[in-house]
């Protein structure tokens, strides 16, 4: 077995190290009672995290990121099943051009996609800063919804629909009936895979800036460019608290590794 | 025909919004002039890439950054991707769990903490100066070298992820009849299982250089204004300098890269992969 080289184990030993080691110090460095970055801290308080969860800036941003990531996951999903669906059940003649066309946000730079959006929706039509925040996020996320969808529908036995037309069902009954919950948790996986996309995400609120378009990410951005105290170590902390939180829903729902380490492979396959 | 007709229906507002919101907006900032905005399109961002030093610095420092995050991500990565193909079950849904596990933290956590480690009062510096190996506190932050260490950190993931995928379809009897035919394990594992899995090795090395491409945050924070790629001069350009035929340039720059990265990868497994 090569897979049991020492030389394997080594490599890889130092490979997750390097991947996981830093994510873990800040952890500590939240942790500090001193005013500074830096570690080992310098004493052990509570103190970060109380400050965190009371400024008001991060306060108002996560708002703002829960709002977009949720309603750019729903508007995503409502126009990216339907696509899925035609895609998978129709009869279009260009299946597989439109299929590349729907991958097409993921593979364009985002910063490019940003950058556009803010010339052409907010100088050109006046769109607030929030609708082309929310369009952006939308698009962004569409690749997403019709590929994790798609896949699903494409495991799905067809001979369950078949038969519920058979029966007498209708199109739609036969939708919500039987496609639906067969393919939930491929609508799950979707769901999860949309809102920690969104949540992430930095260009597109960087660059769509306006009232009430910064997002969590950004204002920890911008916190960190000025100031070097703690603060963002203690945000960073709950958050990757949040992650495994979102890990372990996820590996429930649809297995956590099938869901990203998959998306994240395919990303440019339509 | 009325299953066309629903197929045209259901295809429809994605189609539209995807047109809106997407095609029309990248391919007007791309190649044409935007009304309403001093620009006068394709010729004139031809122009100021011509005249303009800054974006081929930049373009160069970007693409060199790439090249080197890519070979660092696969050296790092490849070995993980590998033992995670050849570990019994349990383990290896732990060893992947744990590979995929930062792509659920946003860019600005994961290079947050590389501000604890290179600053000037950092963790490396100051083990540096305390093993004497250095006199003075080193910066590493605002370089070349913490930006590529920051994106190494980044995009290992997409390797172990893509590796693992790609060793997990080699059979492990192969290797083992190469060992059988007096190959060294590291032989068997050079021109037996490494060439089989390139194709999917490629895809993820593509996936890797396209991202440390267009990658924003990392260059931003560990990077600083004094070394800017592509993705922070676009910025610098459509936010503070506002600059809007620069920034159009520079896009163009930075998608033209990315999509012939893409289009290379596309054709090059064809070609590696075993008939």
């Amino acid at each position: 077995m090569t897979g049991r080289h020492p030389l394997v184990g080594a490599l890889s030993a130092v490979a997750l190290t390097f991947l996981l080691g830093p994510i873990l110090l800040v952890v500590g460095v939240a942790f500090t009672a001193g005013d500074t970055i830096e570690f080992p801290p310098r004493g052990l308080s509570l103190r970060w995290f109380a400050q965190a969860l009371s400024y008001g800036p991060f306060l108002e941003a996560l708002r703002t990121s829960l709002l977009v990531a949720m309603a750019g996951t729903v508007l995503a999903l409502a126009l990216g099943l339907p696509v899925a669906l035609a895609l998978g059940r129709g009869g279009a003649r260009s299946r597989g051009a439109i299929g590349t066309l729907f991958t097409l946000p993921v593979v364009v730079p985002e910063l490019v996609l940003g950058y556009a959006l803010f010339q052409i929706l907010m100088v050109t039509f006046r769109v607030s800063a929030f609708g082309a925040l929310l369009a952006g996020h939308t698009v962004l996320l569409l690749p997403y919804a019709v590929r994790v969808t798609g896949s699903s529908l494409a495991q799905a036995d067809r001979s369950l629909e078949e038969a519920a037309r058979g029966l007498g069902a209708g199109g739609w009954a036969t939708f919500t009936r039987v496609t639906l919950p067969v393919i939930a948790p491929g609508v799950a996986a979707a769901c999860v895979l949309s809102l920690v996309t969104s949540f992430n995400n930095v260009p597109l609120s960087l660059l769509l800036n306006g009232p009430g378009t910064t997002t969590l990410p950004v204002a920890m951005l911008h916190h960190v460019e000025f100031a070097f105290d703690p603060l963002v170590a203690a945000v960073c902390t709950l958050l990757l608290v949040l992650a495994v939180a979102v890990m372990l829903v996820t590996e429930r729902l649809a297995g956590f590794t099938d869901v990203f380490a998959r998306q994240e492979a395919d990303r440019w396959r339509p | 025909m009325w299953r066309r007709r629903t197929t045209g229906l259901l295809l429809a507002p994605g189609l539209a919004v995807l047109a809106l919101v997407f095609l029309y907006p990248v391919a007007v900032t791309l190649v044409a002039a935007p009304a309403g905005v001093d620009d006068g399109g394709l010729a004139d961002r031809l122009g100021a890439l011509a005249a303009d030093e800054h974006i081929w610095r930049a373009a160069a420092r970007t693409v060199r950054v790439a090249a080197l995050v890519t070979a660092l991500c696969l050296l790092l990565g490849l070995p993980v991707g590998f033992l995670i193909s050849r570990s019994p079950p349990r383990r290896r849904a732990v060893l992947l769990a744990l590979a995929v596990f930062p792509l659920l933290l946003s860019t600005v956590v994961r290079t947050y903490s590389w501000l604890v480690i290179l600053g000037r009062t950092g963790l490396l510096s100051r083990a540096l100066t305390g093993l004497g190996l250095t006199e003075r506190p080193t910066q590493l932050l605002y370089t070349e070298t913490a930006v590529v260490i920051g994106l190494t950190q980044l995009f290992t993931p997409l390797v172990i992820i893509t590796a693992y995928g790609a060793f997990a379809h080699v059979h492990p009897d192969l290797e083992a009849a190469a060992r059988g035919l007096g190959a060294s394990a590291g032989s068997a594992f050079r021109r037996v299982a490494l060439p089989l899995a390139l194709p999917g090795v490629l895809v993820g090395a593509t996936l890797v250089f396209a991202g440390a491409v267009t990658a924003f945050t990392t260059p931003l924070l560990l990077g600083g204004t004094r070394t800017p790629t592509l993705a922070t001069l676009l910025y610098d350009y459509a936010n503070v300098t506002v600059d809007w035929s620069s920034a159009a340039a520079v896009a163009l720059v930075m998608t033209v890269v990315v999509l012939a990265a893409g289009a290379l990868a596309a054709r090059v497994p064809a070609k590696a992969a075993p008939s």
